[in-house]
Parts: C-alpha cells; sequence; structure tokens
C-alpha cells in the first residue's frame, strides 16, 4: 500500500477492515505452488507478492532482445510459454529452450547485471509475473534455498554470460556443457605445483616471474614458508601500475590475503559460484589442509570442449590411464552438441562407440606399455550395446578375452597369470571412466570369460545344442560380439564359425523368437500406453524392454539364421533387406520405428544426466508432445509387426 | 446545482467541498487524449453490492493500480463498506461471502469513499461494466458530498465487445450472439488465468487482467492512444 502511506487518518480504517494483508491471493498462491518459492516462509512469501507486477505479451512478442534489452524485472510465467534462442553474427538462430507455466528468465542477466544474454519470444498468449532486479536481488540475499536453486538450474547460462570474453576465443562451439562442471573435482583439473614467490621480494620481480611462467598469478608464501596471500594480474594492474608505486615494492604490501580456497574434492560448479560471488579469478586449492594448486575462471573454461574431434584428439594425446577419466565424462557433452546439430540417434550412438573404443584402444594401450609385450596373440571382445555399436551413456561393461593359450605348461601359466592382471586392471580403469561393472559379471575379469578360440566355439555351439531356455536367454548378448582391440583375426575367426552353424540350429533359433514374442508391446487393446503399474517407475513406460529389446532381438535371430557377420541393429537390417530377406515395407517401419525409440531414449537420458539424476529408461508418457505419443504408439505397432513376422517364419502358434 | 432540488441534506456539505473531491475535479477539468495509452495510469476497480436493484449499497470496494499498462499486484485497494440497511446485507452474504460481522465494524461509505478517491488519484477509473459501479458510487458521493468524481472510465465489457467483433471480422464468421460477456466467462473464453476466490478486490485483479490483455490486444492491432481506443468503442456503436 505504498502508494497511500500519506494517506495517515485512513490507513488504520483500512487495516482493520481489509480481510487479508492486501497480498494478492492470486501471485500468493501462485508462488505457494512454485519452485523454488515454495520454500520461502509465509512473511518473505506474502512480501514479494506485494512487489508483483504482471505483465501480459500477445503471441510473438519479443520480451528479451539478445544483448539489447536491458534487463530490469525478473519474469515468472504465469500462463503461456516462451521461446528462448541464440542469434549469431550470421543470423543463424539456435534454440535453447521453451519455458512454461511456473517457469522463468531473466534470472541471469539481473545476477550479471549485463543486457539479456538470449532472445525470448513468446510462442503464446503470456502472462508474467514480474519482479524488480532489486527484489530479486534481495530475495536472493535472504534465502539461500532460492539462491542455489536459480545457480545451479542456470548453471549452463551463468557459464555464458560470465565467460563471454573466454567463449569468443572459442568461436567454435555453440554449446557449452553443464554436466561437467558438476562432476570434475577441482583437484583434478590443476596441473602441477602451485608456483610461489616470496613475501619480501619485489613487485617486479614477480611480474617477471608471472611472464617467464606464463601465468596470472602467484601464491605469496613468508619466511616459514607459509601460504600468507595471493598476487595477480589484477593486483599489478590496479595497485601498482595504476597507482604509480615503485616496483621495487614489496610483494607483501599488495597481495591479497588471506587465500581464498577451496576444497580439491569440490566439484568445479562450486569453485565458479565461489569466484563469481566473490568476484574473483582464482582460487587456491587445498589438499589435506595444504595448498596444492591454484584453479583459474579460465581453467573451468577450458573444461568445456564439446567438439567430438577435439575429444577424440584429446584421447589420443593421454600419456597416463588416469587422465583417461576426465576425457571419459565428457562424452555426453558432445552428444550433447550432436543432439542439438539435429543428428540422428544412430550416428550419435555411433559416434559415443568411436569415442569409447577410442578410449579403451588408448587405455589397453597404455596398459601394455606398463606390464610389458602380452606373452601371447589376444583380441578383447565387446558384446551387449557395445558390441552392436549402439552405446548410449553410461552403458555397463560387456566384454571377454580370445587368447590364443600357449600349450607348453611355463608359457601358459605366464599367460593365463599376465591376462588375469591385466583384465582386472583393465575393468577397474573402465569402471572409474564411467562405464559400471557388468552386474551380471560378464567381464573379461572373470575366469570363465578367458578362453582360446576353441574354448569360445565350443561355448557358443553348446548354447546353441542346450536347449535349456533360461541358459538361451543369458546367452544372447554373446551373439553381439565384436573385436575391440587386439588381433581382431581371433574374433573374426569366431563370427565365422558362428555364421556357419547358427543358421542350422533351428530349435535354438526356435527358442530365441519365442522370446522375442514373449515381449508384448505396451499398448493395450485401445491403444493406451501400458505403463508400470506399481514400484519406483510406477505410471512409466520402459523404453528399453518394451521398445527398443524387441528390435534388437528381431534382428539378431534373423541375422543369425541367415549367417549375417553383421552386430549393428540397423546394420543387420539393412543386410536382410538386401539379401530379401525381410520386405522393403517392414524394412522401412524397423528403421523408422527403432531410430525414433533410440531418439527419444537417448534425449531423455541426456535430459536426466543434466538433472545429475544417473540415467534409466523409463519414461512419462505424461511428459511428451502429442506428436511423440503417437510417433511412440506407431513404433510399437511395428513391434506386432515384427513379431507376427517371426511368428510365420518360425511357424509359431499366437502364445 | 440541479441535485440540490432532490437531496436538500447535501446543500449543507456544498459550501466546503471535500478536498479529495476538489483534487479530483482539478485533475480532469481536461485531458489530453492524443497520448500513448501506456502512459496513462489506470485503477481497476469493483464493487459488491447487496443486489442488483437501484436502490441496493455497496458494501466492499476493491481496486488495483496499472501503470505503464501492468497490474501492480500490490498497489491495492479493498474496503468493507457498513451499509444504512443492515438488513440488506444480509441478503448478500450468500452471494459474496462476506459475513454481518464483518460488515458491522465496517466504515461508513463517508469514510471509505475519500480514500478510494485519494487511491485513485489521477487514475483513469477502468471496470467490467463500470456504469453499474459508478452509477452507485457518484449516487452516494452525490447524495454524501454534494459532488461527484469526474475520472475518466473505461469498461472492459465495451472492450470486449468490440475486439470480439473485430475477431469476427478478421475471420469473416457470423457473429456468435450467444457469446457471454461476463467477467469468468470472457476470461476463461480468452485463457487469462483462472480465478477462484471471488471478492471486490479479485474481481478488480481479474478485471485487470482482461484490460491489459484487450488493451495489448487493440495496440497491436494498430491502436496507439486513449484517443484511438476511444473511436474504437465509437465505430462499434454505429455499426450496431
Amino acid at each position: 500500500m505504498a502508494a497511500r502511506a500519506d494517506n495517515g487518518p485512513h490507513i488504520q480504517t483500512m487495516q482493520k477492515n481489509s480481510v487479508h494483508d492486501i497480498s494478492p491471493e492470486i501471485v500468493l498462491d501462485f508462488l505457494q505452488k512454485t519452485l523454488p518459492f515454495n520454500e520461502l516462509d509465509n512473511d518473505a512469501l506474502k512480501r514479494l507478492a506485494r512487489q508483483c507486477i504482471i505483465d501480459f505479451y500477445p503471441k510473438n512478442t519479443l520480451i528479451f532482445k539478445q544483448d539489447v534489452t536491458e534487463v530490469t524485472h525478473f519474469h515468472l510465467i504465469q500462463k503461456g510459454g516462451v521461446k528462448i534462442y541464440l542469434k549469431d553474427e550470421q543470423g543463424q538462430v539456435t534454440l535453447k529452450d521453451f519455458r512454461g507455466e511456473g517457469e522463468y528468465f531473466g534470472a541471469l542477466p539481473i545476477i550479471q547485471n549485463t543486457t539479456a544474454n538470449l532472445n525470448v519470444e513468446t510462442v503464446e498468449d503470456t502472462f508474467c509475473f514480474l519482479f524488480h532486479k532489486e527484489a530479486f536481488m534481495e530475495l536472493l540475499q535472504s534465502a539461500p534455498k532460492v539462491t542455489n536453486y536459480f545457480l545451479r538450474s542456470m548453471s549452463e547460462k551463468l557459464v555464458r554470460t560470465a565467460y563471454k570474453e573466454l567463449r569468443q576465443h572459442r568461436v567454435s562451439m555453440r554449446t557449452e556443457g553443464s554436466l561437467y562442471l558438476f562432476s570434475a573435482q577441482v583437484g583434478a583439473i590443476v596441473k602441477g605445483e602451485p608456483q610461489t614467490i616470496d613475501a619480501e621480494d619485489t613487485v617486479q620481480n614477480a611480474a617477471i616471474r608471472m611472464a617467464q611462467l606464463h601465468i596470472g598469478s602467484l601464491l605469496v608464501k613468508d619466511a616459514g614458508g607459509e601460504i600468507v596471500g595471493i598476487v595477480t594480474d589484477k593486483d599489478m594492474r590496479n595497485k601498482v601500475v595504476a597507482q604509480g608505486l615503485d616496483y621495487q615494492t614489496k610483494i607483501k604490501w599488495i597481495m591479497a590475503k588471506p587465500v581464498q580456497t577451496i576444497d580439491s574434492h569440490a566439484v568445479c560448479f562450486d569453485a565458479l559460484l565461489m569466484m563469481m560471488s566473490r568476484r574473483i579469478h582464482h582460487l587456491a586449492i587445498k589438499k589435506q589442509g595444504r595448498i596444492t594448486g591454484v584453479v583459474t575462471t579460465h581453467d573451468i573454461m577450458v573444461l568445456q570442449g564439446t567438439s567430438p574431434l577435439y575429444l577424440f584428439r584429446e584421447i589420443l594425446a593421454q600419456r597416463r590411464i588416469e587422465d583417461l577419466y576426465q576425457l571419459s565424462l565428457k562424452v555426453p557433452l558432445v552428444v550433447r552438441s550432436l543432439i542439438e546439430e539435429g543428428a540422428k540417434a544412430n550416428n550419435i550412438t555411433r559416434m559415443i562407440t568411436i569415442l569409447s573404443d577410442q578410449i579403451l584402444d588408448r587405455l589397453l594401450t597404455l596398459m601394455i606399455e606398463k606390464m610389458g609385450a602380452p606373452p601371447a596373440k589376444f583380441c578383447w571382445i565387446l558384446m551387449g550395446s557395445e558390441g552392436r555399436r549402439e552405446q548410449t551413456f553410461r552403458t555397463d561393461q560387456d566384454n571377454a578375452l580370445i587368447l590364443e593359450i600357449p600349450e607348453e605348461p611355463a608359457r601358459r601359466q605366464n599367460t593365463l597369470e599376465y591376462f588375469k592382471i591385466f583384465s582386472d586392471e583393465v575393468i577397474e580403469h573402465l569402471v572409474h571412466c564411467g562405464y559400471p561393472r557388468c552386474p551380471g559379471n560378464i567381464m573379461a575379469s572373470n575366469d570363465d570369460l578367458r578362453k582360446n578360440l576353441r574354448g569360445w566355439k565350443l561355448a557358443f555351439d553348446q548354447w546353441m545344442i542346450s536347449p535349456d531356455p533360461q541358459e538361451v536367454l543369458n546367452s544372447t548378448i554373446f551373439f553381439d560380439f565384436r573385436a575391440g582391440y587386439g588381433d581382431a583375426t581371433l574374433a573374426q575367426e569366431l563370427r565365422k564359425h558362428l555364421c556357419a552353424e547358427a543358421p542350422r540350429q533351428e530349435i535354438f533359433l526356435t527358442h530365441l523368437a519365442k522370446f522375442c514374442l514373449n515381449t508384448r508391446p505396451p499398448l493395450s487393446f485401445f491403444k493406451n500406453f501400458i505403463v508400470e503399474k506399481n514400484g519406483e517407475h510406477k505410471n512409466r513406460l520402459n523404453l528399453k524392454e518394451s521398445g527398443l529389446v524387441p528390435f534388437v532381438d528381431f534382428a539378431r535371430i534373423m541375422a543369425l539364421k541367415h549367417g549375417i557377420n553383421e552386430t549393428n541393429t540397423l546394420g543387420r537390417l539393412q543386410l536382410l533387406h538386401e539379401h530379401r530377406h525381410i520386405s522393403q515395407e517392414l524394412y522401412n517401419e524397423t528403421v523408422e520405428a527403432y531410430e525414433f525409440l533410440m531418439q527419444l531414449r537417448l534425449i531423455h537420458q541426456l535430459h536426466m544426466l543434466e538433472e545429475g539424476t544417473p540415467p534409466h529408461n523409463y519414461i512419462n508418457p505424461a511428459d511428451l508432445t502429442d506428436l511423440e505419443k503417437k510417433t511412440l504408439k506407431e513404433a510399437f505397432e511395428v513391434i506386432r509387426r515384427i513379431q507376427s513376422s517371426l511368428n510365420q517364419q518360425f511357424h509359431l502358434r499366437e502364445i | 446545482m440541479e441535485f440540490r432540488r432532490f437531496w436538500p441534506f447535501a446543500a449543507r456539505n456544498k459550501t466546503e467541498e471535500h478536498p479529495a473531491f476538489q483534487r479530483n475535479h482539478s485533475w480532469f477539468a481536461s485531458i489530453d487524449q492524443g497520448q500513448p495509452l501506456e502512459s496513462y495510469n489506470f485503477v481497476v476497480f469493483d464493487t459488491e453490492l447487496t443486489g442488483l436493484g437501484r436502490k441496493d449499497e455497496i458494501v466492499s470496494i476493491g481496486a488495483v493500480h496499472v501503470r505503464d499498462l501492468k497490474i501492480l499486484a500490490g498497489e491495492t485497494f479493498h474496503s468493507f463498506v457498513r451499509p444504512h440497511m443492515i438488513t440488506n446485507a444480509t441478503d448478500s452474504t450468500l452471494l459474496h461471502r462476506i459475513t454481518p460481522e464483518q460488515l458491522e465494524h465496517a466504515p461508513a461509505l463517508k469514510e471509505v469513499l475519500p480514500e478510494f478517491i485519494e487511491f485513485c488519484g489521477p487514475s483513469l477509473l477502468v471496470g467490467h461494466y463500470i456504469s453499474l459501479d459508478m452509477g452507485h458510487i457518484n449516487k452516494a458521493t452525490r447524495k454524501i458530498f454534494g459532488t461527484t468524481i469526474k475520472n475518466p472510465c473505461l469498461d472492459t465489457m465495451r472492450l470486449a465487445q468490440i475486439y470480439t467483433e473485430t475477431c469476427w471480422k478478421q475471420y469473416q464468421d457470423q457473429p456468435n450472439l450467444q457469446v457471454s460477456f461476463n467477467l469468468a466467462d470472457l476470461s476463461n473464453d480468452y485463457g487469462l488465468p483462472a480465478f477462484t476466490q471471488h471478492d471486490a478486490l479479485q474481481d478488480s485483479l481479474q478485471t485487470a487482467y482482461l484490460f491489459i490483455y484487450l488493451v495489448k490486444k487493440f495496440m497491436s492491432q494498430g491502436v496507439v492512444t486513449l484517443k484511438d481506443l476511444f473511436n474504437a468503442g465509437q465505430r462499434w456503436r454505429k455499426i450496431i
């Protein structure tokens, strides 16, 4: 009621008779339902509601113009929706996001005190709650939970504007991933010991030293070797040159103290937050009470490289296995940019596979350098989705070894021991690279999964001849093997054997076909989605089990039946089609449906990764757009068609 | 002035006009209609009455400021009013969820009206079917203070009729004569945020939503000044 403050004598009567404290209910009710405002206590909420300004923007209104609009208000969408996009110098538009009811925009430019960093345009008639930037900043300062929410949820944008200058040196990249910021620890990105200078030394010597080392800061230590402060480029500029100080001035008079430190286990994002909130560019890293290095805003920015080629080269350049760990975590960033550029799921999974293969290649090469040349020929084989070149994020390990095991006992013993240690260590490193252990222990570290070629041939024959259904089910992923590293001829030899044998094993193939028919497409009679009824994933649809698996199974069975040596699902389908084992129509439908399901899963998982949850395969149909739902239903319809095709081929009856 | 014949008691107040009204009259002695719409200040208000008849009385007034065509959700006004006929008040209980106690302890119109006028200041007034509200307010001010308030008024119901008509013209449809111009129905038809509570303040806010929605829609059709908006109304009346 600020407008009425001069209205002294009447205010009392007014308040006495007001039904509510003049906090507009429509604003209050909305804020109470909206993250993160629902975290606020009632009084804070009421204060905020009273500062609310309600505005209306007809459809297609450009609310913020990138680099032009002075952002004076935080905008919370009450009704309607906006699209957020970037326009580069060439006028090329990159769509960033759609925001709808309960979502916001304009927070970042306010925090950064810059002009709008992106274009915001309404896609429908839109009502927004506006809060003046002062009110918004006040809120951030008084409510840490709210602050945290905003900073975390917009880290990507945070990085973009805060480090705009740095971005300009990396023009080629259009996306910055926020993901890595949340996983990489500051301790891990710092290279080398901290550079120091004595407190009693001169500013000139400090400047000379910084120039020689090409660095922007030095830690300052006292006579006892204790770190007491830091001196940076900026100090040289602002405190020495600009003030006209003598170059012989002692460092201790101009250094910043105490040094701002961060624990080496803190993630880069927290370091970034700390630097931004204190408006500094350097942080000393503390490990067990000792300062072990300095991290700069630039170091963190460099983490953001997302070009696949860049990553590929980086992997190749690594000299230490441990350095591969961090690079491997960058794979999702590459995927993100590929998705944004419109790549199809098949290309994306192939790209992930290439990068994973590259990591594996580098890892095993370094391992061999470390352990010495292997005593015998070997081939590291990959199975499951790795074998099919269909990896997404966080694919479990599925691997094994084909060895040439010498006859002579001493050499035989030596070989077996070498590969036992080799496998154990490689599996461990792969876990650190972000490939979790296989829950079914299908890994080269399993003693049963290191065999010579003859042993493997026997194993496959056993599976195919064995009529035990459980055995058949468990063995399917082995049939998708391919060479990962080492002597590929060993794997080729095994495949050749399989291609010759499998088509004759009718009982085995019929078993496989029956399993494929066991999966019912998740469509009820009325063509609604059938979702999980209970448990953690209630009301969700398992995209992998009920969507992708039937396609993979179908392609595998058909490939085995027709002696096709390809392992990739789309590759198998193509060869099957070329050899006229499946019709043009079925081929087209299957490929389209499978690609759509893969794409959906990838985007879904990427989204989860960016939200910081481990990716899974469950989606909620309610989260999909109408078009996506429709396409998804059509994709599930195709499963029925491949099943009836299997029925015919294997003379199975409807189960 | 003519009204004195009908309200002989009012003559006592006439000699010294209430300062709120003096200011009010000086503000609106002349008004420039040629300015862009966003440069005017508006107060959107709503009154609740004991009933719909001419003899019914105001039991509450709610209002909200609109500046730069944005609703200032914190700059609101709300007051109950003690009616002269308390029997009337009980009738309205069901309609407005106002308890008789709330009205018994409420100030009289004599106190509330100057405050409301102060709250409005030099703003233009906006309401849904505003002639009804203004009729009651000016009937009361005339009776109590011997004068009326002179704020120019805009009617969102009329604006909605004009808007609906221009939409028909665009789509070359036959006018749908069944369309309802009731506040809640219009809000629903236009897809405005839904209001669950209803009192004079909430209704004034809902009217404010409707107002900025319509004005901005008109602006995207080429309306710039206040005069343009008045003219749009004139044209429409001719067509009817």
